[in-house]
């Protein structure tokens, strides 16, 4: 529990990233100097005499002082003496001053620390031999300090010895009978969560820590993200694993698998066993903290359902074959090359994972476009981001978001786009949550009620429920009172925008086809509400748009990312701290997946495969000739295997056929494959159509990067051995040697280098060089040595910024008589995306199925009450969900997740796409929902292939035993 | 609704025809979606469309018919 949160990125990285200097760093440029215990220190103004002398190596006793809180003053144990006052002042709250000279230790003080520990420890249970605690105590540590030697009171009076535990959470326990009540829980939930979970219940003696209304921590509006139990300096708040396993012994630094923050954690083992994960405080991406998912959801990694040895079989009729791995490579080369002997080289293609790292992206491209011959590759990025590279491409030049998370320190109007930052991006949630405490302005563009809206001490907010789909009418209209009221930045669009493309764009958007009022009627948001938004986005000083899938997965998601660009280019909020277009990512690596050349049109580094002077690059290091036209994209692979002319596929770390729209088209196309290889940690959705299934590795199981939403490269490293003895990119080695394309590698390292080599945005990357910065945001390279985090300061990739003319076209999906409803999909905290893994972890209390949100007028219409099933169906298929009411809901549109395969949500998307990139609509389904008794079709046939397909893995496996 | 391949070839190239109808006169609307064509569809994509352009009575809108028409003239 020593590690804290500090806010300041840049400082802390040359500090000490373990260490707690006990409140937060200065952001003052003034220095100050002083003099503690005869040492002259120079510190910034503004800074605490406790940190002062933190930095000097002076470490004084402190309790309730931790650098990721404010300064709380309670506990006394710094007190110190200071030249010229009186008194004994807390080092803690007390500010440094020039010439000031502080003395932090001599009798008096020791015997006032001393008389303040005997008090805590009076109260507090001395059985530290059986704490879990103990070798990792902060109370211990200060009754050691301070030369605490006997407890005058005795230990019968009055106390909280025998006070109940909290065991409802399932990854930490609270035994308020070790709490000192020092309120860093509570800051903590406070500052840096922003959830307010936790109060100090009662006065003097009998206050206590409370969850809630007293109602237990899994009961209460606690997130679960752990920041308290980190900020707990005793055994009050302890993680679970700490409990049965014992302390740790060692650490390694690495980075959260899970959402595009990319949180980093100091993994703290025994041996090769994770015993938990800490975030570090020296990440750039989340400054010490975390969310539930990446500190507590990594059980998953030792599950009994991974898959551990190689499989084969001929047909997915029948049970799997366990085999050597230079069997299961074979038979898969082999049967790679007899469909390209049969039906022509562009018969097969592969899918990256946005999941594994940039290396092992960068390999199984190059697989496809160098061993495959054709450029038949495509990621998951397809059904989330497409419209995100498209979009800014076009518009600014780089198909990335334009900031640092920490730039949203300066940010002064925030405008949310479809995304659902608390949920699905959480630890950035808490720090928007931050910047709306301290008085930033908030404008959510959703058809839903998020809970940002909902976020405690939030000063001005303003919600603009738009329908599904028509989101670039919304954003139309912004930017037609932007123009029509004068609110642009002129200068801006002079000096940094390309005129012609300028002036196109400003006629298209005065007319008054695009006005608010006009616009009213098919967004459903008021027109006053309208222009009022865009007026305080615009007249702020720093206005910042945040935005996720809800923009992405329409049929007009690449116009919406214009749009957006569009929005950012008029009022100059492009370039500069605390302003930029910042797309949301889903997974940990969409951004890596998509700069590593994962799509079929496209080289790493966005190179377009037209392109010859890049191609022929490719082509010198890569010893072969490549395809200059682009691949199929994932729905278009889908089409082929239907129509026949698609006949293997190799499928790294994605699961397909859950998480794409449609899943009656999926299923068929998968089963029309003569060879599917899915490479995998566990039998997934997908895994259950495939002829051979390879063991792939968790990320603690191998070596690597990947790059988060802030175009930021992070280093993954290997904390215990692949279980089935090879990392992910070993496989595709392999792989690709049985195809006879040599690949050797001895290290991901020397991936890394060849991606440098080949991509003018990664020039200066090397691990070496990630060793040394910690982290580095692309582009990196000569112009910019040190990497980049904020884009386009000065001028942008294409020179000038594009304004792009963004027609509004309704979706071909509308609510009708027969389909009356709008679904919308979504995803919540505890779970992550298909579920695979978190549904193998204790996340399952939060979220153990997927439900259909309805609002209450809707649910009255159709006599459905809370928990009812309900049949929900559109044209492309019909599944069974039970019924939430919620007045998060707009009536008129439903709601769910995709979390649980039996769910079946993607059984009524449809597959309807992005005009630009085909990216689904999954956002926008029409839809009936009636009550009914049973599951549907689908869901019964679904269980059935379900049990077959664990059989046929379970038959094998006894074998085996 | 029919899922088969050219069905959605058809509707994918008509969508972004109706999306782009506003980036200028008709040569530039053509021309873009042309383009657009050529830099994301895969070759088999393109000779597909390209073949069914030619048949009578399809279902190509005016700006399609006329981009697949310039696409045909590079790659036919
Ligand atoms: S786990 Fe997080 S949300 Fe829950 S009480 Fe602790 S700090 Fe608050
Ligand atoms: S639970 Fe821990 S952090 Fe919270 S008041 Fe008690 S001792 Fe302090
Ligand atoms: S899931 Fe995202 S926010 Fe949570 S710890 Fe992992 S990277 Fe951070
Ligand atoms: S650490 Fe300063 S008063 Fe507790």
């Amino acid at each position: 529990m020593l590690q804290h949160y500090t806010p300041s990125t840049r400082d802390v990285t040359k500090l000490d990233p373990n260490k707690d200097y006990g409140t937060a760093a200065s952001t003052s440029t003034t220095l100050v100097t002083l003099e503690i215990d005869g040492v002259e220190v120079t510190v910034p103004d503004g800074t605490s005499v406790m940190r002062a002398a933190a930095l000097a190596d002076i470490n004084i006793p402190k309790l309730c002082a931790s650098d990721n809180l404010e300064a709380f003053g309670s506990c006394r144990l710094c007190t110190v003496q200071i030249e010229g006052r009186r008194g004994f002042p807390a080092s803690c709250t007390t500010p440094v001053n020039a010439g000031m000279k502080v003395i932090t230790q001599n009798e008096k003080i020791a015997k006032l620390r001393r008389n303040v520990m005997e008090l805590y420890i009076s109260d507090h249970p001395l059985d530290c031999l059986t704490c879990p605690a103990n070798g990792n105590c902060e109370l211990q540590d200060m009754a050691g300090a301070v030369g605490l030697r006997e407890v005058r009171y005795g230990f019968d009076g009055h106390n909280h010895l025998e006070a109940e535990k909290d065991t409802s959470n399932p990854y930490f326990t609270f035994d308020p009978s070790k709490c000192i009540v020092c309120s860093r829980c509570v800051r903590a939930c406070e500052e840096v969560q922003g959830t307010f979970a936790l109060t100090i219940d009662g006065r003097g003696f009998d206050s206590k820590v409370a969850a809630g209304q007293d109602e237990g921590f899994l009961d209460s509006d606690c997130v679960s993200c752990g920041a308290c139990v980190q900020a707990c300096p005793t055994s009050t708040l302890m993680e679970n694993s700490v409990i049965d396993m014992g302390q740790p012994e060692h650490s390694v630094v690495t980075t959260c698998a899970y959402c595009g923050v990319g949180c980093s954690f100091k993994a703290e083992m025994k041996g090769d066993q994770v015993v938990r994960m800490v975030p570090f405080k020296g990440g750039d991406a989340n400054q010490g903290h975390s969310c539930v998912k990446g500190r507590f959801a990594f059980g998953y990694a030792t599950h009994k359902d991974r898959i551990k040895e190689p499989m084969i079989r001929d047909s997915i009729d029948e049970p799997w074959r366990t085999v050597s791995w230079e069997e299961a490579l074979a038979f898969s080369a082999e049967r790679l090359k007899a469909i390209q002997e049969k039906y022509g080289r562009e018969s097969i293609g592969g899918i990256t994972s946005s999941r594994c790292t940039n290396e092992e992206t960068y390999l199984v491209q190059k697989l496809i476009r160098a061993a495959f011959g054709n450029n038949n590759t495509d990621t998951c990025a397809r059904v989330c981001h497409s419209p995100t590279g498209y979009g800014l491409k076009t518009t600014l030049g780089e198909s990335a978001g334009t900031q640092t998370f920490d730039s949203i320190r300066h940010t002064d109007v925030m405008l949310v786009i479809g995304a659902n930052p608390t949920d699905a991006h959480p630890v950035f949630g808490s720090m928007m949550r931050r910047r709306l405490r301290e008085g930033a302005q908030l404008i959510v563009a959703d058809p839903r009620k998020i809970d940002l809206l909902k976020t405690p001490h939030l000063k001005d907010a303003l919600h603009l429920p738009l329908r599904p789909g028509t989101n670039v009418a919304l954003v139309n209209s912004m930017a037609h009172v932007i123009i029509e009221e004068g609110l642009e930045d002129t200068n801006f669009i002079n000096e940094r925008c390309e005129d012609e493309a300028y002036q196109k764009w400003r006629a298209f958007i005065s007319k008054s086809v695009n006005s608010p009022e006009s616009m009213e009627s098919v967004t459903g948001v008021s027109a006053n509400d309208v222009r009022h938004a865009a007026r305080v986005y615009a007249e702020s000083n720093n206005g910042a748009i945040f935005y996720g899938l809800g923009v992405t997965e329409h049929s007009q998601g690449s116009t919406m990312v214009m749009g957006i660009a569009n929005l950012a280019l008029a009022t100059g909020n492009i370039g500069r701290e605390g302003v930029g277009v910042n797309p949301l990512r889903g997974q940990n690596n969409v951004q890596g997946s998509c700069d590593m050349g994962s799509f079929p049109h496209e080289l790493p580094g966005y190179q377009h495969v037209s392109d010859d002077v890049a191609r022929s690059n490719f082509e010198s290091v890569w010893g072969v000739k490549l395809d200059n036209e682009p691949g199929l994209r994932i729905p278009n692979m889908f089409d082929s295997a239907i129509a026949g002319s698609f006949k293997g596929m190799y499928v790294q770390g994605e699961d397909i056929a859950q998480s794409d729209p449609n899943t009656h088209h999926v299923e068929a196309a998968l089963k029309s494959l003569e060879c599917l290889i899915v490479q995998d940690i566990f039998l997934n959705e997908t895994a259950k159509f495939a002829h051979v299934l390879l063991p792939g590795s968790t990320f603690l199981e191998k070596n690597g990067t990947f790059t988060n939403a802030e175009r930021r490269i992070n280093r993954v490293r290997k904390v215990m051995p692949p279980l089935a003895g090879k990392e992910d990119w070993e496989v595709t080695v392999a792989l690709s040697n049985a195809l006879g394309y040599p690949m050797d590698y001895q290290h991901p390292s020397e991936i890394m280098d060849e991606i440098a080599q080949l991509t003018p945005t990664f020039t200066g990357v090397s691990y070496q060089f990630l060793e040394e910065q910690g982290s580095i945001q692309w582009p990196c390279n000569e112009e910019n040595p040190l990497g980049t985090p904020i884009m386009h300061e000065v001028d942008f990739p294409i020179g000038k910024g594009n304004f792009a003319v963004t027609e509004y076209v309704a979706t071909e999906e509308r609510a009708s008589r027969r389909f009356p409803l709008l679904l919308t999909t979504g995803r919540i905290l505890s779970q992550y995306n298909v579920g695979a893994q978190t549904r193998r972890t204790d996340n399952q209390v939060w979220h153990d199925e997927d439900v259909l949100e309805l609002h209450p007028h809707d649910a009255e219409e159709r006599g459905v009450k809370d928990g009812d099933w309900l049949g929900i169906s559109s044209r492309a298929g019909q599944t069974v969900l039970r019924a939430v009411i919620s007045e998060r809901m707009q009536a008129g549109v439903v709601y769910t997740t995709f979390h649980h395969p039996g769910s079946g949500a993607n059984v009524i998307t449809t597959d309807n796409s992005d005009w630009a990139t085909n990216c689904p609509e999954y956002k926008v389904t029409a839809v009936q929902v009636e009550k009914v008794s049973q599951p549907s079709q689908w869901q019964r046939d679904f269980v059935q292939f379900d049990k077959k397909q664990q059989s046929f893995l379970r038959e094998d496996r006894k074998v085996d035993v | 609704m029919s899922h088969s391949q050219l069905d959605q070839l058809v509707s994918m190239a008509n969508q972004i025809a109706n999306n782009n109808a506003h980036q200028g006169d008709e040569t530039v609307v053509v021309n873009f979606v042309a383009s657009h064509l050529k830099r994301f569809w895969a070759r088999s994509m393109k000779q597909q469309i390209i073949d069914y352009s030619q048949t009578a009575d399809n279902n190509l809108n005016h700006i399609a018919a006329k981009a697949v028409a310039e696409l045909a003239k590079e790659y036919a």
